[in-house]
């Protein structure tokens, strides 16, 4: 046996990077804290963070501030992972959440949702009810992970791959917005901004009930992902390569399409389709991991939690009173950013 | 027995691409599987390997059915490399090579010595050691076929099977290819199955060839008794005659050409069109 090849590590510039990024995952959520629409000093919010302060500043910072913080961060983390996963599986740099019509189906069920909890609530359109704010998030989950298995289904009636996932994805993605929007349409009460505000995407009056109703997806797709890893660097190939080495490749495209299934359905029910994130994040954690796979991931989820943190309060000091929803900053940075990575793809 | 497969069917649809393949695989043989095109090589092979869902027949390794087994047990029995594979971008040939191993890792064990000097093994029978941090993208076509035979190599398999390894290799290439096939196979007892055009090359280093028309294997024996058997020119409908290059060489088959029979010089006039 001959001199060994030179040993197979990580390159050092991006092994450098996981502090550099596991500070600014910290650092983002605290700077998102001190800046906001109310104008609090620095030394009240320091003061409640430590245990004290003044009750409109608790009442700010823990009823208002932390919960949006903490919510947009564990959508990030779960918009960027499902679309790291989705652009593995498929081999395809443009495949999102709804490419598997995820943000499709929680939009549909989330128009259907409201429309009956209107009109089965209140008769007469003048009347504002209190809309059931609380169910958007299990609702809108519920009609992404049905969206999301019937493409599964179409896709498995025939042989389980990339391109058949992709076809049927679109497919049925365009079915369900068209409904949704026919629904819109022919709805046309005041009411629609509630929706629209939704579409767009937000954290605008998100409470801790949303964060606790991400929290155990978040923990669950974050615990499963170790199990996934060689799985996934096998699904990088098509499937007569991945099974040759080994992989069961039907299973484990499953299990990942799955996952990524579960992380983006339960994501967009809470905050609405925040788009982008799921595209861009997996796209720059590849730039900076520079080739080497295994960093990719946790790149993901630290700039998925970065980047929502950073576009919401971008959203919250730009637009002032008014503020500016997330889905709409992610969409207006992003676009460069997508131009400026696709400048340097080849 | 190495490998043991009978009976083997395959149908696309309606067509059926495989019908009644049989085959048996000693360890340490090399066999050339030949056939015009469209005949049921890559099928076959692909049948063999339970990567295409078999319509009748079994493929047992050792006894046990192919059919049965996890792809990671068959993955560290059997290692297959097909026509033109294509690789994620900015993947290195050392990450390429490295998940040949994945069939013994498996999801969690760590890579340890054994995998390593397997991995470097695998590169330097391949003489691309030096090649293990260039992204394949930037490779020749050559180059990159012989990153994934290193990374089938790295699977440790008893049995190999090779679709048109040689095709986009250079002559120097492909005699080291046939060359690394050999040596595997007598000094390490690997079991060769490869699909192969070149006919004259699977004379020399074939211990047995299969000969396939049609989706069924018409001829299954020593190269010598091909030659014998006047088989060659009907399958792929050419004129020809082997001819004995060496006393114990296996012999060459010469192919005629128009050129040969009615040669035309090169005029003017038909140069002038």
């Amino acid at each position: 046996m001959t001199p060994l090849a030179p040993p197979l590590v990580a390159h050092p510039p991006a092994r450098r990077l996981v502090p550099l990024l596991v500070g600014l995952t910290l650092l983002a959520p605290l700077v998102a804290v001190f800046f906001g629409v109310a104008d609090l000093p620095l030394g009240d919010v320091a003061a409640v963070l430590t245990g004290g302060g003044s009750a409109e500043a608790r009442s700010i910072i823990l009823d208002i501030r932390l919960p949006r913080i903490v919510t947009g961060m564990l959508a990030g983390m779960q918009l960027a992972t499902a679309g790291f996963l989705l652009q593995t599986i498929t081999r395809n740099p443009l495949a999102d959440p709804s490419l598997i019509g995820v943000s499709q189906g929680a939009t549909l069920s989330v128009t259907l949702f409201l429309m009956i909890a209107v009109y089965s609530h209140d008769p007469t359109p003048t009347t504002l009810v209190a809309l059931p704010w609380s169910w958007l998030p299990a609702v809108g989950m519920l009609g992404g992970l049905v969206a999301g298995g019937l493409i599964y289904l179409m896709t498995l009636r025939h042989d389980l791959g990339p391109l058949r996932l992709t076809l049927c994805g679109v497919a049925m993605g365009a079915l369900l917005q068209a409904l949704a929007l026919g629904i819109v349409a022919g709805w046309g009460s005041s009411r629609m901004e509630v929706l629209l505000e939704w579409l767009s995407g937000s954290l605008y009056a998100r409470r801790w009930e949303h964060a606790v109703f991400l929290a155990p997806f978040t923990v669950a797709g974050l615990a499963v992902l170790p199990l996934l890893r060689r799985p996934l660097e096998l699904l990088r190939f098509e499937s007569t390569v991945a099974r040759s080495f080994g992989s069961a490749y039907r299973r484990d495209f499953s299990a990942v399409l799955f996952v990524s299934c579960a992380l983006a359905a339960s994501a967009v029910g809470a905050v609405g389709p925040i788009v982008f994130v799921g595209l861009i994040v997996p796209h720059l954690a590849r730039k900076l991991a520079r080739g080497h796979f295994p960093l990719v991931l946790p790149l993901t989820v630290a700039l998925g939690a970065i980047t929502v943190t950073v576009c919401d309060l971008l959203g919250r000091l730009l637009g002032g009173a008014d503020e500016i929803p997330i889905g709409v900053v992610t969409a207006l940075c992003g676009v460069p950013v997508l131009i400026a990575l696709l400048r340097r793809t080849p | 027995m190495l490998l043991h497969a009978r009976d083997l069917t395959v149908r696309y649809g309606q067509r059926t691409a495989l019908s009644g393949f049989a085959l048996q695989l000693e360890p340490g043989e090399v066999r050339a599987l030949i056939g015009p095109n469209g005949s049921g090589k890559s099928t076959a092979l692909q049948a063999l390997a339970g990567l295409v869902g078999a319509a009748a027949g079994r493929v047992e390794i050792e006894g046990r059915s192919v059919f049965a087994m996890g792809r990671r047990e068959l993955a560290r029995h059997l290692a297959f490399l097909p026509q033109q594979p294509v690789a994620p971008d900015e993947m290195t040939v050392g990450q390429l090579v490295r998940q040949g191993r994945f069939a013994h890792v498996g999801l969690f064990k760590s890579y340890g010595p054994d995998d390593e000097a397997t991995i470097a093994w695998a590169l330097d029978s391949t003489g691309l050691a030096r090649f293990a941090e260039r992204p394949l993208n930037a490779l020749s076509g050559g180059e990159r076929q012989r990153a994934w035979i290193s990374a089938a190599l790295a699977q440790e398999a008893r049995i190999l099977f090779l679709d048109e390894p040689t095709t986009f290799l250079d002559i120097g290439y492909q005699v080291e290819l046939l060359d690394l096939v050999y040596r595997l196979s007598r000094e390490r007892g690997v079991a060769v199955v490869m699909a192969i055009h070149d006919l004259n090359q699977a004379m020399s280093v074939a211990d047995r060839i299969s000969v396939m028309e049609g989706g069924r294997c018409v001829f299954d024996g020593e190269p010598g008794a091909l030659a014998s058997s006047g088989l060659i020119e009907r399958v792929f409908r050419v004129q020809g005659r082997f001819v004995d290059l060496a006393p114990d060489a296996p012999p060459h088959f010469d192919v005629d050409l128009l050129r040969r029979h009615s040669p035309v010089g090169l005029t003017a006039q038909s140069l002038s069109h």
